[in-house]
């Protein structure tokens, strides 16, 4: 019990220390950006303080050990990578900080450091640097994006030049290569706090805290819940310097609540609103929809110890020729659009046109492919929305489709995590999953095929379809540019036409924007925090 | 009674008081044992691998990445012995690491708790503050109009969905009126504080920062207000039945009759005697608030232990999952042996008993 002397006591105690508090430091309203370590950064950026909303996918502040979108979001913003995209152009790699030539084998990829660029710390970058990186990733086993230096081997020949070496022919280097967890560090600086090349590496610690690339932006707060805060590198020197005072990229995880923000002046840019969201927002907001790089398709499995009879192309076809991709469509708001293919739009070898309903064929198939009407389950992961397309909306209009077609479909909905392993595992009979680019090539669509990783998935092997392999193999090994687009042209034509998989959507992605330039979708790292600026 | 015989009353009272806290804190031990071999044995049962879900398609296919995450989480080795690796290293305040993030669920814990403990505890403050003005007034006018209001805002605190009611709170208060700031816990303009206690407000008034701690309070308004909603529904319910039980009682009437004021009835004899009611109700209401805020936090970009939670479930991250499930179930506990005391101190038939 409290005595009201001391209850006294207490209220004066609690007035004095507000009353010191308004005279003391800590944040000003007229200083927001008051970090702790950031020196001078910030210094004649000039744009005020951008603030981004999206619902984390945020695991590290390592770019060696990154493979979710929003820490590539971040992450590209502070490092900078041998080669990169322009905007939302994800046909051909540009330099970055080298230019590249590859051998006629396609064999053997030169980089050559371009200018004296120099780290945030103003240290000048070097071969030393590339080497370090990109061993240090292939060294780590433990890193999730280890697997994207996979047969490629890393030599330094002189102080601006490295060479990277593959057994096999890979025109998807120049690609891999842009992707952020190929960002190049600063050796010195990440081994001064425990960086190796190997799985006992450990500077994810350090690199949570403290940037070392060459970024325009360099890392003032990250925390993997709720926001990390970015300010300018005071001692860039490249193309594109920082043009706000301060970046906050916060967790949002509602799209509603994304939505409150932007129209409220909250924030400046949402990344993660669906169709129908856009679909209503006046002129004051700029959206931007275009088709993502993520597929959405049906997988019918051709192994006849799970599929039993309907383990046959011609069943596969039947339901190919059964949908309305249109009505599909309508689902997934402005700027989606059907999958012509395996191949989203926006890559080498896409198709112009997806498939036409066709009930006489479809029918004709059914016929043959031994259907006695019974149900066949068709199992998605009903909790990870893509592009704002609910998997459980569409599969209700899939099934009903089907259904209008003669073949009767159950919904057999579940966790991403659960289901998940029934379709890795190949023991899906019949499934909806979706499917995004590994790196920004397509050859990250060459899984689908037969005898290859998703193609196992549906039961589908190379001997199943020989023909198909071949175009695999001839689309992996390409060496010439033009070729490789014929190529991949004709695996997307064979894909359509027949195989365990039939292609649905490809789902747009929305942005909306207020008062800021610049916003692109790019598969590699969704949207370019370096390409953004305030509205003129 | 003697000088001696009061003394040793005493005595024994203390005596009886302290074998029962004893006696109370063996039994959250056992019980918290109890909590962390369900919760594993759950966690471990869920369907799915955990791996495939937290590497992703293109980790997963790589034989080196799965096994060296196989080996650091200890994947491969019997589930008796993960559990007993997983309770060793418990009782040396090891939570384990997360698969999702490889850092350590204690530290990922001790953030996220603190951001849900300061909205919960400001809004069970204002929920019993509330409740106990509205119900013992409602009890006070029983079956009049005063009662009949009371009862309706009480059901509509209980039956309006919280998540729908955030959305709404927030749409108006922030959007249309503009007199709450945005989603999250702090401007975008302004920096955390230095970590003391985790609560922002708290923190700020410690680092002598005025600016960041109004900022603070002002973003814990909109989401305590939506949670306290439905707890003063709860609560208001609650009061009103205990208070309408002690009006009736001998000790009421004697002294109304011995002429003591009505305020004086109301704070001596009315809420002393509804307390222990009141108490366990609010102990269950306030573990509730630190569980279950999943959607409002989800509405409020608020970084808490729902949101945490919400996070390694999707993921399967069974470490950050059992964090999470002995992070409640040790709340519950605390929260229970809380009230379990001061029930003993408030009324010694407990203790004796």
């Amino acid at each position: 019990m409290i005595r009201k002397p001391a209850r006294a006591s207490l209220a004066l105690a609690a007035s004095a220390a507000l009353l010191i508090s308004a005279c003391s430091g800590g944040n000003s309203a007229s200083n927001p950006s008051d970090s702790a370590d950031d020196g001078d950064a910030g210094a004649g950026a000039g744009g005020g303080t951008l603030v981004v909303d999206t619902a984390f996918s945020l695991e590290t502040g390592d770019p060696g050990r990154n493979y979710v979108p929003t820490g590539s979001i971040v992450l590209h913003a502070m490092y900078e990578t041998l080669l990169t995209f322009d905007g939302d152009d994800e046909s051909t790699p540009v330099p970055a900080l080298a230019t590249m030539e590859a051998n006629d084998a396609a064999t053997e990829f030169t980089f050559t450091l371009t200018g004296d660029r120099t780290f945030s710390d103003g240290s000048p970058i070097d071969a030393d640097d590339v080497v370090f990186s990109l061993e240090r990733l292939a060294g780590m086993e433990s890193s999730k994006a280890n697997f994207l230096m996979a047969g490629i081997e890393v030599t330094k020949v002189d102080d601006t030049t490295v060479v990277l070496t593959t057994t096999e022919p890979s025109l998807q280097v120049p690609a891999i290569v842009t992707n952020p967890a190929l960002s190049i560090l600063n050796s010195e600086l990440v081994e001064a706090n425990g960086g190796t090349t190997d799985d006992t590496d450990a500077a994810e610690d350090f690199l949570g805290s403290t940037s070392a690339g060459s970024g325009p932006y360099v890392l003032d707060q990250l925390d993997l819940t709720s926001q990390v805060v970015l300010v300018p590198n005071p001692d860039y020197d490249g193309e594109k310097p920082a043009a706000y005072d301060r970046i906050v990229v916060r967790n949002v995880t509602e799209p509603a609540t994304q939505l409150t923000n932007l129209r409220g002046g909250d924030s400046q840019l949402a990344l993660d609103l669906s169709g129908d969201q856009v679909a209503g927002l006046g002129s004051d907001l700029d959206v931007n929809s275009v088709p993502g790089a993520q597929s959405i398709f049906l997988l019918l499995n051709q192994d006849a110890g799970v599929s039993g009879t309907l383990a046959n192309p011609a069943f596969a076809e039947a339901v190919r020729y059964a949908l309305d991709y249109d009505a599909l469509l309508e689902l997934a708001g402005d700027g989606s659009v059907e999958a012509s293919g395996v191949i989203p739009p926006m890559f080498l070898g896409a198709l112009e046109e997806g498939v036409t309903q066709d009930l006489d064929r479809s029918a004709a198939a059914l016929a043959e492919s031994g259907y006695q009407g019974e149900t066949i389950s068709l199992r998605f992961p009903n909790d990870n929305p893509v592009g704002g397309v609910d998997f459980t909306t569409l599969g209700e209009r899939v099934q009903s489709q089907l259904q209008a077609a003669g073949i009767q479909v159950s919904l057999a909905p579940g966790p991403f995590a659960s289901e998940i392993d029934p379709y890795v595992d190949g023991t899906g009979a019949f499934s909806m999953w979706y499917w995004g680019p590994d790196f920004a090539d397509s050859s990250s669509f060459l899984p689908f095929g037969p005898g290859e990783k998703v193609g196992l998935r549906a039961g589908w092997t190379a001997d199943a379809a020989p023909d198909v392999a071949a175009l695999v193999a001839a689309a992996k090994t390409a060496t010439d540019p033009v070729e490789r687009e014929a190529a991949f042209t004709d695996y997307a034509t064979a894909m359509q036409e027949s195989g365990a998989f039939v292609p649905l959507l490809v789902p747009a992605r929305h942005f909306a924007s207020s008062g800021v330039d610049g916003v692109a979708y790019n598969s590699n790292w969704t949207v370019d925090l370096t390409d953004l600026s305030p509205a003129e | 009674m003697t000088r001696v015989d009061t003394a040793a009353a005493a005595r024994t009272e203390r005596s009886a008081l302290l074998r029962y806290v004893a006696r109370r804190l063996i039994t959250s031990i056992v019980l918290m044992l109890g909590v962390t071999l369900v919760v594993f044995t759950l966690t471990t049962l869920v369907p799915g691998d955990p791996l495939t879900a937290a590497l992703g398609e293109g980790a997963s296919q790589n034989p080196a990445t799965v096994a060296a995450y196989t080996e650091r989480f200890g994947l491969d080795r019997p589930l008796p012995e993960r559990y007993l690796l997983y309770l060793s290293a418990l009782f040396q305040g090891d939570l384990g690491t997360s698969i999702r993030t490889t850092r350590p669920v204690a530290e990922e814990l001790s953030r996220a708790l603190p951001a849900t403990a300061e909205i919960a505890l400001c809004a069970i403050v204002l929920s019993v503050a509330v409740a106990v003005v509205l119900g013992t007034l409602a009890a006070y006018r029983r079956d009049r109009a005063t009662d009949q209001v009371v009862r309706v805002v009480s059901l509509v605190g209980l039956s309006v969905p919280t998540f729908w009611m955030a959305i709404l709170v927030y749409q108006l208060f922030f959007l249309r009126l503009g007199w709450a700031p945005g989603s999250g816990r702090l401007s975008p303009a302004l920096n955390p504080p230095p970590r003391i206690t985790g609560l922002f407000t708290i923190d700020f008034v410690l680092d002598g920062d005025p600016v960041g701690f109004f900022d603070a309070a002002a973003h814990l308004v909109l989401p305590v207000l939506v949670l306290s909603l439905f707890t003063i529904g709860v609560l208001t319910r609650f009061v009103r039945t205990s208070v309408l039980e002690v009006l009736s009682s001998d000790y009421v009437r004697a002294a109304r009759a011995k002429g003591l004021s009505e305020p004086r009835v109301i704070t001596s004899y009315l809420l002393r005697g509804a307390s222990l009611p009141i108490l366990t109700m609010t102990g269950i209401a306030f573990g509730g608030l630190l569980s279950g805020t999943v959607l409002v936090e989800a509405i409020f970009a608020w970084p808490g232990l729902g949101t945490y939670a919400y996070q390694a479930a999707i993921n399967l991250d069974l470490p950050a999952v059992m964090g999470v499930g002995l992070a409640v179930g040790l709340v519950y506990l605390l929260i229970n042996l809380v009230v379990d005391l001061l029930y003993g101190i408030l009324d010694p038939r407990v203790r004796l008993g």
